[in-house]
């Protein structure tokens, strides 16, 4: 008898468990769907798409529209700061300060998201940290309004999923060979030419991979627009929360989650798919 | 050393665009972690920034509301800190119980079982919460379900499933099947190969699992809101439901706590798959 691979029934024996624990949540998929189709707007009872009729409105229009830009923009700008991060963690040589920057960029996505928020609010608010330093400068006369509106929103979003995109890119540089950047250095290319030439191209898969996560998280996010947006910033996870609390409407909370969550999954797949073509032609 | 990357001389434009970047990214993360921490040793209660005095009264404070005896607030902080730990504790358990064999059947089976069920297994981490919070809640409400503290403890071991099995596995792909076999030819059983060899081999994966399953269900909060109850509700909803109208510098305080011990649990999983594993 071999051991080196399970028969199929034993590796599902083996699954199992992990399949009963994650029974709940497929569970949740399909009442989801079912109740996005129902007739009626408190119990699952017939089928009709008027959930999805009635979400046809210009503030949910509005709504998807504000959460697909600062989504937008705040991968932007996790990327820009994500690729030099991941530089940074992969050239330290001290095991303490990696570690240190490792904690420092991992926290606040782990953390008590009510804890980044009271951070947010002390140092955004009209006589917080940000405000006195600016008009210590001189800067700034009156203090600025950042929070309870996009900006302190953006930069929640921008801190929860930082780490999210530096991670997977710290491992795709330590894939790097350093082969190929001494030899584009040899040949005269500056860091510049090297990073766009040789670097970028290399981590392209795990740039459009990290990239594509970071956005479905921040498009899905609910958290951060609760408690740093207040009711002005109405992202997606927002709108579909007042539908079930105030309103009542399950429904059309399921009918915007299912939107909310084909979104996403587009963004995934088609950036899985843009990875695949991109390799497969390099390779070719 | 990685020269081209981050140059340490010479580096002109690049360098100080990289740094700056990076310098930004680090603010950005730590920033409001620090000022809490600041904060909470203002000696006044007002949240302008920096505090004109320092002191350790909210730390009193915190005590005072975990030691004295409040009847008359419905939910006590002593309650959801217990349910909170329960519920992380049952999270912890059942997450790496059912991801052990998981991991095994993953590593041994045949490749094209295992490419599906990584991905299965991957789902839940790029569900957004908000709607597995929604969709959980509907079905507890529709069906009248009485779960207690499984109505909060089911929703985390799906969502902490895609962390365990990640450590789990990288655990696992370390471990040769030769190990295993030359247990088999000793005598051992193939079942007591698994429980004598491979599971103590796994035991920093394992470990790192369990810490993981542990830092996101105590501090998970988006699934929790939707899901709690006035009998079962976690610190997060308790914080929550003190500071949504104003900022309370106690639970700043507390949150010093509960920074100080993820900071610690982070510290530990990265010291226990050290060069071996991805955090996620």
């Amino acid at each position: 008898m071999s051991t080196t691979t399970l028969k199929t029934w034993q590796a599902y024996a083996f699954a199992a468990p992990a399949f009963i624990a994650l029974l709940p949540f497929l569970v949740a998929c399909v009442f989801i769907l079912r109740f996005s189709l129902s007739g009626e707007s408190t119990a699952i009872e017939g089928f009709s798409i008027r959930a999805y009729q009635d979400l046809m409105t210009p503030f949910f229009g509005r709504s998807v529209w504000l959460t697909l830009r600062l989504a937008l923009i705040a991968t932007i700008a996790v990327m820009f700061m994500a690729v030099p991060l991941a530089f940074l963690l992969t050239s330290l040589t001290s095991p303490l300060t990696r570690r240190l920057l490792t904690v420092t960029i991992l926290l606040p996505m782990i953390l008590n998201l009510l804890v980044q928020a009271y951070g947010w609010t002390l140092l955004l608010g009209p006589s917080g940290a940000l405000n006195k330093v600016l008009q210590s400068l001189g800067l700034i006369e009156r203090p600025l309004f950042l929070l309870f509106n996009e900006t302190g929103v953006l930069l929640g979003l921008i801190q929860t999923s930082l780490p999210l995109a530096v991670f997977p890119i710290v491992s795709a540089v330590r894939g790097i060979s350093r082969e190929h950047l001494e030899a584009a250095s040899s040949l005269g290319a500056n860091n510049w030419r090297v990073l766009k030439d040789v670097t970028l191209p290399l981590l392209r898969p795990a740039l459009v991979g990290a990239g594509s996560i970071v956005f479905a998280f921040n498009a899905s996010a609910f958290a951060i627009p609760l408690l740093l947006g207040g009711r002005r910033v109405q992202m997606l996870g927002v709108a579909i929360r007042d539908m079930i609390s105030p309103l009542f409407n399950w429904s059309g909370a399921a009918a915007a989650g299912m939107i909310l969550i084909l979104m996403t999954l587009l963004v995934l797949v088609t950036s899985a798919w843009l990875v695949r073509v991109t390799t497969e032609k390099t390779k070719g | 050393m990685r020269v081209a990357l981050l140059p340490t001389e010479h580096g002109g434009s690049y360098r100080f665009v990289m740094l700056a970047l990076a310098v930004v990214g680090i603010l950005v993360s730590a920033l409001p972690v620090l000022v809490v921490t600041i904060m909470s040793f203002s000696a006044t209660d007002t949240s302008g920034f920096p505090p004109s005095s320092y002191s350790l009264r909210w730390y009193g404070d915190v005590l005072q509301l975990f030691t004295s005896d409040d009847p008359s607030s419905a939910q006590s902080v002593v309650d959801s800190t217990i349910t909170s730990l329960v519920v992380a504790t049952i999270v912890m358990v059942i997450s790496t119980g059912v991801c052990i064999p998981l991991a095994y059947a993953l590593a041994r089976g045949q490749r094209k079982v295992r490419a599906g069920m990584e991905l299965l297994f991957t789902l839940p981490l790029v569900f957004p919460l908000v709607m597995l919070g929604i969709a959980f809640l509907l079905i507890a409400e529709s069906l009248a379900l009485e779960l207690g503290i499984w109505r909060i403890a089911i929703p985390h071991v799906a969502l902490v499933l895609p962390f365990v099995l990640r450590n789990c596995l990288s655990a696992m792909n370390g471990i040769s099947v030769e190990l295993e076999e030359a247990a088999i030819s000793l005598g051992a059983s193939p079942m007591r190969a698994i429980w004598d060899v491979v599971i103590p081999l796994m035991k920093a994966g394992i470990l790192a699992g369990l810490i993981f399953a542990l830092i996101i269900s105590f501090n998970e909060f988006t699934i929790t809101f939707f899901m709690y109850t006035i009998d079962v509700n976690t610190l997060p909803i308790w914080m929550y439901s003190r500071t949504v109208s104003s900022l309370d510098p106690s639970t700043l305080a507390l949150s010093v706590f509960i920074i100080a011990a993820d900071v610690l649990l982070i510290v530990l999983v990265d010291k226990l798959i050290a060069g071996k594993g991805n955090l996620f």
